[in-house]
């Protein structure tokens, strides 16, 4: 092409005043990490919360029966399963500093090997003990209270039924799809790449 | 070399060279932002064993490559086949011209022609890409023959 350096006096004039300025930006690369990481964050700080409450309430006197301290225990072993699940997967996050193509979809299909372990074992295992809990509370606090009590512990079970049977599996086949395309897009160009080079 | 330095040097470069291959404007800049926040995060473990601009071109462009749910919006509207003759086209115009012709592009070769206008030597572009020196040579050809094409048909730059 002759008209190679018109093209680049026209590239050259692409509007790059509203960048950031540096100062800017080094505040940016302060926080970006922890914005990306911030669901697994907020997971964690909600187990937290959520196990202190529960123990508060579980020595409560007024309170302390059998069933509401079963309840609290199972609730906290879900919630503890989740916190470290959650801050393993953080500290992953955290060592990644590779730039090579190559690490990257290692790490990827890594994180795919999580995403089912997580799917199948940790999961299962954090939401059986949260659901016993909570269904463990739900009948200490409405056992008494007839009609309405039934009607507070069937819409228990209801959500805990949406949240095994629709949310759970919808959401791992969104992050699944998600990252098994960004690993079959990779290795497509880098096999297009070292075609190229061949 | 300090940061900021670095970032006043190059971020107008990656920002066009994102632009190149995203063709939108607001993602070209979360782009360059990733970029260099990884500059940041990683300068004191730069080992010197390239050119720092062929590592930050390398961080860009491998996040180019990486924003998928990103390369989905690109704009790559078909040009219509015979334009009117523009008499005197804007400078916004053209470039917009230029980066629709760009965005018809396959993926890396979107990436390797930003860095050929961003006038990098060609042994530089074949360290970033990851080719060798003589493949990268002969892609650079094929891109300029298709974009000349794309421009000769639309009757621009004649």
């Amino acid at each position: 092409m002759d008209n190679l350096n018109e093209l680049k006096k026209v590239w050259l004039t692409a509007n790059t005043a509203d960048l950031p300025s540096s100062d800017e930006m080094v505040k940016a690369a302060k926080t970006y990490r922890s914005s990306k990481l911030r669901g697994k964050i907020l997971v964690i700080v909600i187990a937290l919360l959520l196990s202190a409450f529960m123990l508060i309430i579980m020595f409560d006197e007024k309170l302390s029966t059998l069933t509401f301290r079963l309840g609290g225990a199972f609730t906290i072993i879900g919630a503890m399963i989740l916190v470290i699940t959650n801050s393993r997967s953080i500290g992953r996050f955290y060592r990644f500093n590779d730039f090579s193509n190559q690490e990257y979809i290692k790490f990827l299909k890594q994180t795919r090997v999580n995403q089912i372990r997580f799917y199948k074992k940790t999961q299962v295992a954090s939401l059986i003990f949260s659901s016993i809990g909570l269904l463990l509370f739900v009948f200490q606090m409405e056992y008494k209270n007839g009609i309405t009590g039934i009607v507070v512990y069937l819409l228990a079970i209801v959500y805990l039924l949406y949240a095994w049977l629709v949310i759970r599996p919808t959401r791992f086949k969104k992050q699944s799809k998600k990252i098994n395309d960004k690993i079959k897009r990779l290795e497509t160009i880098l096999s297009t790449l070292e075609r190229n080079d061949k | 070399m300090e940061f900021e330095e670095i970032y006043l040097k190059y971020s107008p470069q990656i920002f066009r060279v994102c632009m190149g291959y995203i063709n939108d404007h607001e993602q070209a800049r979360d782009l360059t932002q990733e970029t260099f926040i990884a500059v940041w995060k990683n300068l004191s473990l730069f080992k010197h064993q390239s050119k720092i601009s062929t590592w930050i071109f390398r961080i860009a462009t491998n996040n180019c490559l990486r924003a998928i749910e990103k390369s989905k919006r690109i704009t790559t509207t078909e040009l219509p086949f015979n334009l009117p003759d523009i008499q005197e086209e804007s400078q916004e115009e053209k470039l917009t011209f230029l980066y629709n012709c760009i965005a018809e592009l396959g993926e890396t070769d979107r990436i390797i022609v930003s860095l050929v206008l961003e006038d990098l030597p060609q042994a530089e572009i074949a360290a970033i890409v990851g080719l060798s020196e003589v493949n990268t040579r002969v892609k650079i050809h094929r891109i300029k023959e298709k974009l000349s094409t794309k421009f000769k048909h639309h009757g621009q730059f004649e």
